[in-house]
């Protein structure tokens, strides 16, 4: 048995983009042991949504909870409130949070995969990725208004509609993007110094991501099929707009950046389908009700499930919001994966894992 | 192979970024920017105070009940929330300027906390002041029927 050394990364590191602490026991370079300490950025939102706002105001409060993921986190929170007040929303509606969600999708995979190549040591593809991912921040600020902080959702419906000319112009951007996409496929597939980092590299099996109850495009990587747009059908009809499931079965970074790109496929189909079948009608059903009793939400975020549970008692401020983000339920998943490596392949697996610490502390 | 002919041909290449001082980025018509808002049309309901969720507008009121709009654009997240909610049409608006940096002088934020918590306080005044006078106006309303049935009763007997 060689000496061992243990090595902190975090919760501040330059190949780290998030506050998340890493002590890695090492033998000869290689990883024997993990620990994770990932609640450095707690900012209190649950208290606050609960006591200080009012459940309408709530929405863009939790819109703040993630930059990233801001439009999954506010319509979740705008379904639980929906269920708490029992009503339906327009049809209109639905669709246009789908279109926005994917969009986000789009951006946020697309972040993540030049993350990836950037902590690989592949600079150049991490310029190339971002530039590539320009045109999808373009249509969420002509969408939405702005480019990070959608507040697109609000309890209801939505708050704008979608102008025939924009419309044009995001089928017009996904055409000239598509070439692009196969463009960075090619890359991550076929790119000999980029296997060396990715290939066979942070690898979970699909036994292991099912007993570490693992979500999103991580467990997806490893052959299990959860996707909650698969699951559900009653809040927002992903299988109408052609919602397919995408997996692998390696588990390892490579496999987590081919399910990235393929689900971008998907994405753009989704976008294309909700805007050539959008339906007419309001944006938003208008209620002067209060929300009462239980109701919980799941959906699928770019980084996996998002739950929602909300617990109302008939006044204007709700008793209980809780939020459970999909990074937390991967902790201990990214534990499991360093297992095994080199110490310096460390940051292209964490990169892989898409962590996002500021929604799982809140 | 392909990697290093891609790199010699991007050599000659005209950078991709935009030139931002020059050329002006990306801004769509509808951007989501500064608030404004037209006094002659408001009907000072203070609907848009109530619905903000950061607290961006509030109304102060002086002793003859005039109400005054205050706006802070270093607080607003620019949701158009107000907007949404404003019964009248055009007296609350979104523009498409975004909202500029603050200046040291113009304390924005402490300034704003203050100018929020006496805004708050010279309308419980005003409503106190109100209530004081309804009250002296009753008492005094109460004394002249009073003293009105006193004369009239007065009148009854000498007649």
């Amino acid at each position: 048995m060689g000496k061992q050394y243990e090595i902190p990364v975090g919760a501040q590191h330059i190949a780290l983009l998030e506050p998340l602490h890493f002590k890695f026991t090492t033998e000869n370079e290689k990883i024997i042991n993990t620990d994770a300490n990932v609640y450095y950025v707690h900012r209190g939102i649950e208290l606050a949504c609960c006591s200080k706002f009012k459940f309408r105001q709530v929405s863009f409060v939790v819109g703040r909870v993630c930059g990233l993921c801001s439009i999954s986190h506010t319509t979740a929170y705008s379904q639980v409130a929906e269920k708490l007040l029992k009503i339906e929303i327009p049809k209109r509606a639905k669709y246009l949070r789908m279109l926005v969600i994917e969009l986000d999708r789009i951006h946020s995979h697309l972040l993540c995969l030049s993350h990836v190549a950037e902590n690989s040591g592949f600079e150049a593809l991490f310029m190339k990725t971002m530039q590539y991912r320009e045109f999808s921040m373009e249509l969420l600020e002509a969408v939405c208004g702005n480019r990070i902080q959608y507040d697109f959702s609000i309890v209801g419906g939505v708050s704008r509609d979608l102008k025939p000319q924009i419309a044009d112009s995001i089928i017009s951007r996904l055409k000239t993007f598509m070439p692009q996409l196969d463009e960075l496929m090619d890359i991550y597939q076929h790119n000999w110094t980029l296997s060396l980092k990715n290939k066979g590299v942070g690898a979970i099996t699909k036994q292991q991501a099912m007993e570490l109850n693992l979500v999103g495009p991580f467990a997806r990587a490893a052959g299990l099929s959860v996707d909650v747009r698969n699951e559900t059908e009653d809040l927002l009809p992903w299988k109408e707009v052609g919602f397919e499931m995408v997996t692998e079965t390696a588990g390892d970074v490579y496999s987590r950046n081919m399910i990235r790109l393929r689900e971008l496929y998907v994405s753009i189909r989704i976008i294309n389908n909700i805007i050539n079948g959008l339906p007419e009608g309001d944006l938003i059903t208008e209620t002067k009700a209060f929300p009462e009793g239980e109701a919980t939400v799941r959906l699928e975020a770019p980084r996996g499930e998002l739950f929602y549970y909300a617990k109302g008692n008939k006044t204007q401020v709700l008793e209980r919001l809780k939020i459970k983000a999909p990074t937390f339920s991967n902790v201990a998943g990214m534990v499991k994966g360093f297992e095994g490596n080199e110490y310096g392949s460390a940051p292209a697996i964490i990169a892989s894992y898409d962590p996002c610490l500021s929604c799982t502390a809140r | 192979m392909k990697t290093f002919f891609k790199a010699l041909g991007n050599l000659v290449k005209k950078p991709v970024t935009t030139k931002y001082p020059f050329e002006q980025t990306f801004i769509p018509d509808d951007y989501r920017g500064l608030i404004g808002f037209e006094e002659s049309l408001c009907i000072w309901c203070r609907r848009c105070e109530a619905v903000c969720p950061p607290g961006a507008i509030v109304f102060s009121q002086d002793m003859e009940g005039k109400q005054t709009y205050h706006y802070n654009r270093a607080v607003c997240i620019y949701c158009g929330e107000c907007v949404r909610a404003c019964p009248k049409e055009g007296a609350l608006f979104q523009t498409a300027e975004p909202g500029h940096c603050a200046l040291k002088e113009e304390n924005i934020n402490n300034g704003w906390n203050k100018l929020f918590a006496e805004a708050l306080e010279s309308r419980e005044l005003y409503a106190a002041e109100k209530k004081r006078k309804a009250a002296e106006k009753a008492a005094a309303d109460k004394a002249a029927a009073a003293a009105k049935k006193e004369s009239e009763g007065n009148s009854g007997t000498t007649a």
